[in-house]
């Protein structure tokens, strides 16, 4: 555990150090996902004009939603998503190699080698804003709630960063990763409404094989309609169970790379 | 030396070969994501007509609202191309970009060819699915363009396609000195599916706001094109819509000239 630490702490030594080296690029990704925050907020905001509710919630509750959203997504951007970026590119060209002689797990070292630390000033501005969403909410918040709904959001973004690997890694066997990865930030956008718009078997995919829902709106649920024991283990289960399907995935897809250009 | 359309026509095909040379994800794309897509939009505009219990919204009907982002997603595709593939940051970044300085054509009409070869998927995707919208129920398959309309919606169409193409431009030139440019082109997706009306129908906006949209470069990447084939425009709106494009097509060409000049004079032919 602590060699594993120690290993951490390096990534983000160099991941610092290098994204110091390229000023410009910096700048473009915290611009790109505060847009990305903005669109989303404009987009609520021009719905709330044509109605009261979305799927039962108020546009403040949507807010808070919506906030919760953007900070999964940033701790996404920060700590995962350079490394999803990277990882059908090693296995296509098979640099996956160099990662698989290492003394470490090898899912350990390519889904957190990258920290992006351009990302994590978008970390800070997403947990802002998500002050902002709670602090304008008319009605009382219970403090232990907001604890639970802040914690359950952690664990949306792992579970976040699992459905997106369950996407990659069928690149060991298709050798393009194009028409999932379009597929993946498709389906993505279904984390992004509330779950009560969905109903029939789309609802039921959308909380087990494909937990889309319970990234950020289980957690958003959970605080306006009280501590409800089932379904915190509903959404811890699946998070158990899809990180368990992805590590198996995961060793299956090694037995099948074949090494460079496979 | 020019070089001849043939040659233009031959790199298109080229692209489009390449394109469909991955089955599986061709049909994962054109499948998968249409329906993921569709589901989402329907689930969100069926949730919010039941709650509002309203007939239209923005003047939309709920069969008339999901006919609009059938067409949106079909012809966005369209518009954008493969935008993340562009291959301009990576000509630059790489180097790859010395043998097309080389080369007796113009770098630019090169890769606009290549960009054009890229839509086949989509152009696929949009006859499918335009030839099985007429089988859908609900009222959301009573859709039948005229040939004005069609011919309007296809004009639309390639001035859209030409502007994303320019408006990338510039950004994809800004390769001559970072690093990586790719943020720039998801920055332009936010902002223009949010302002173009890929995401919602520009007619949900404010009265003021939609006075300001309809004389940016984004309305008409999307919403020109889906309006004109919808019959939601008059033959005047439309030309005014075009004009608009057509306007900003000749701004981001001649800024995207002053970035490549200033980037030609940087650029090592070795990549960064």
């Amino acid at each position: 555990m602590g060699r594993y630490l120690r290993l951490y702490l390096n990534f983000l030594r160099f991941s610092f150090s290098r994204a110091m080296e390229f000023r410009l690029d910096f700048f473009f990704r915290v611009v790109m996902d505060a847009a990305f925050y903005a669109v989303q907020i404009v987009f609520f905001s021009v719905i709330y004009r044509h109605t009261a509710l979305l799927g039962g919630w108020s546009y403040d509750q949507v807010l808070i939603f919506a906030c919760g959203f953007f900070l999964i997504d940033a701790l996404h951007m920060t700590i995962f998503a350079n490394n999803m970026w990277w990882l059908p590119i090693f296995v296509n060209k098979g640099d996956l190699d160099y990662y698989l002689v290492r003394p470490v797990s090898s899912l350990f070292f390519l889904s957190l080698r990258d920290f992006a630390a351009n990302s994590f000033l978008n970390l800070l501005l997403a947990a802002a804003l998500m002050a902002w969403a709670l602090l304008r909410f008319p009605g009382p918040l219970d403090p232990l709630r907001v604890t639970l709904f802040l914690a359950l959001l952690v664990n949306g973004a792992f579970l976040y960063y699992l459905i997106h690997l369950a996407f990659l890694i069928p690149v060991f066997w298709l050798h393009s990763n194009r028409g999932l990865g379009e597929t993946f930030y498709t389906l993505e956008k279904y984390s992004e409404k509330p779950d009560r718009i969905f109903h029939g078997w789309v609802r039921r995919l959308l909380v087990s094989a494909l937990p889309f829902s319970l990234i950020a709106s289980f957690p958003a649920a959970l605080l306006f309609e009280g501590l409800r024991p089932g379904l915190l283990l509903h959404v811890l289960g699946v998070t158990a169970l899809a990180f368990a399907a992805v590590r198996a995935a995961w060793q299956l897809a090694l037995r099948n790379y074949s090494s460079a250009s496979s | 030396m020019r070089a001849s359309p043939a040659l233009y026509l031959h790199v298109a095909s080229l692209e489009a070969r390449k394109a469909m040379s991955y089955r599986a994800d061709f049909w994962i794309n054109v499948v998968v994501s249409f329906f993921a897509q569709l589901g989402a939009v329907w689930y969100l505009w069926t949730a919010i007509f039941r709650t509002t219990g309203q007939a239209t919204i923005g003047g939309y009907n709920l069969p008339g609202m999901l006919q609009y982002y059938i067409l949106v997603i079909l012809m966005g595709k369209l518009v954008r191309g493969q935008e993340f593939s562009a291959g301009v940051s990576q000509d630059i970044y790489d180097g790859g970009l010395s043998r097309y300085l080389l080369y007796p054509v113009s770098y630019w009409s090169f890769n606009y060819a290549q960009h054009l070869g890229a839509l086949l998927p989509a152009a696929v995707q949009l006859v499918l699915f335009m030839a099985l919208l007429p089988l859908m129920g609900g009222g959301v398959g009573d859709f039948h363009p005229g040939p004005v309309q069609f011919l309007m919606a296809l004009a639309a169409l390639g001035v859209g396609n030409l502007l994303y193409y320019l408006i990338q431009l510039p950004l994809q030139s800004v390769a001559f000195w970072a690093d990586n440019v790719w943020s720039l082109s998801v920055l332009l997706r936010f902002i223009s599916g949010l302002l173009g009306g890929s995401m919602l129908p520009l007619d949900l906006f404010p009265p003021g706001a939609r006075a300001v949209l309809q004389w940016l470069p984004f309305r008409a990447l999307f919403d020109l094109p889906v309006a004109a084939i919808l019959g939601r425009l008059t033959v005047a709106e439309w030309a005014l819509g075009l004009a608009v494009a057509l306007g900003w097509c000749a701004l981001f060409w001649l800024l995207a000239k002053g970035v490549w000049r200033k980037g030609e004079r940087s650029y090592t032919g070795v990549g960064i």
